[in-house]
């Protein structure tokens, strides 16, 4: 997660944007996976941009969430991120604070 | 039970927590009032405001419990206007508990022990050091933010969350955790070491919260005087408890205390011998344990030396 939009929406004012960035340009698919999208690959699949980084821009929910970045079936932490902790497998993953 | 979630509006441009309903559990705010005085009450005042905004929210909050050790009090009472400050804002906003400490550790003990004492199962108890630089720009930011860290066990049910600071590399926090902490936790525990550094560069952090149930299991444990984030973190590795880590920003703790050269040694030797005494706690039932400890106290022994020669180059 690099960027921190503090956009709201009248429909949904718990809802935040944010945009997530995974240097992964040997990946052929990258998604970010996580606590709000039940760590689901097809929910959320990364445009990979010209520069070879894979982006994402999505709302999340005001709160605390887990997540990382599932690159050919290998999951990324994110450098950027604000936090660590281990998802429900045992695994390191990011933490990420939307207020 | 976990803590339900629900959206609230920042107070003051400082957001508030996100839990709190009928059946959650509550957070203790735990302030350790710095044991020297800086000249300046700038700092304890940003840091007070944010204390009344948490006293003000009470089904989010306990009342905060400001511990002072005895010996800063009888200074305090020499001092009008520190004397003021704690009469009139920190009284008002926080339970005063006084206590003759040893060290900050045995502020961290007593406060987080009388605060358990009024918790409850789904509580969460969060540990505020005093003597940061709160009242600067970067200050008011990380003031922002520490609610994260009680926030993060609730939400994301985890047993500790430790907050880290960023510190240039020659900080003394940094240098005693280099070369002293883990240098120590490779030598005592090893796989523990490594399992904590794949959290946290800062063992000893001053910045946690910590769920009822496991801070429950660590009072009754904690016989060890010193050094209590690396023996909670030890525990919590050790017994496969959830942990995070969440980056709280760029604070440096005041010039008041800061470490010496004399001070950072103290830190390297506290360690080894709390790693010492955690090691032989889980050892001595095991056959030649005292053979491998005597091997290891010899490592030990070379590994603090290094430590100490590094230490008194880099900080005299």
């Amino acid at each position: 997660m690099i960027t921190s939009n503090r956009e709201t929406y009248s429909a949904h004012r718990n809802l935040q944007a944010r945009n997530f960035i995974c240097h992964a340009s040997q990946a052929k698919t990258v998604s970010l996976v996580g606590d709000f999208n039940h760590w689901n690959p097809s929910a959320h699949p990364m445009q990979r941009g010209p520069d070879g980084a894979w982006t994402a821009r999505i709302e999340i929910r005001h709160g605390h969430h887990r997540y990382a970045f599932l690159a050919d079936d290998q999951l990324l932490l994110d450098p950027q991120a604000m936090g660590v902790a281990r998802n429900d497998q045992g695994q390191r993953v990011s933490l990420i604070a939307v207020s | 039970m976990k803590p339900s979630t629900r959206g609230k509006k920042p107070a003051q441009g400082n957001r508030t927590p996100v839990i709190a309903n009928g059946n959650a559990g509550r957070i203790h705010p735990v302030v350790i009032y710095p044991f020297r005085q800086p000249d300046k009450l700038q700092d304890l005042e940003h840091l007070y405001e944010m204390v009344a905004r948490l006293d003000a929210d009470k089904a989010t909050y306990a009342r905060p419990i400001t511990v002072i050790d005895c010996k800063t009090r009888e200074i305090l009472a020499r001092n009008p206007r520190h004397l003021q400050f704690l009469q009139r804002t920190v009284s008002r906003h926080s339970d005063i508990l006084e206590a003759w400490c040893v060290d900050t550790c045995q502020m961290w003990y007593t406060g987080l022990g009388a605060a358990y004492e009024r918790g409850a199962r789904s509580d969460i108890y969060w540990l505020i050091p005093g003597d940061f630089n709160y009242g600067d720009p970067v200050g008011r930011d990380v003031l922002s933010r520490l609610h994260d860290l009680p926030e993060i066990c609730a939400e994301l049910e985890q047993d500790l969350s430790i907050g880290e600071i960023a510190t240039s590399y020659s900080n003394s926090k940094h240098l005693i955790d280099t070369y002293g902490t883990f240098a120590l936790l490779y030598t005592w525990f090893p796989k523990e070491a490594a399992e904590i550094r794949e959290y946290t560069e800062r063992p000893r952090s001053e910045f946690f919260a910590i769920r009822h149930q496991f801070l429950g299991e660590m009072l009754h444990r904690r016989w060890y005087g010193y050094e209590q984030t690396v023996v909670m973190l030890l525990h919590a590795v050790l017994d496969t408890r959830h942990i995070s880590r969440f980056f709280v920003g760029n604070i440096s703790d005041l010039p008041e205390g800061r470490d010496t050269l004399s001070s950072a040694m103290q830190q390297v030797e506290r360690t080894e011998r709390v790693l010492k005494t955690l090691w032989r706690e889980r050892h001595h039932h095991e056959p030649g344990w005292s053979a491998r400890y005597r091997q290891l106290e010899a490592e030990s022994e070379q590994v603090r030396g290094t430590a100490l020669t590094l230490l008194e180059r880099l900080l005299s």
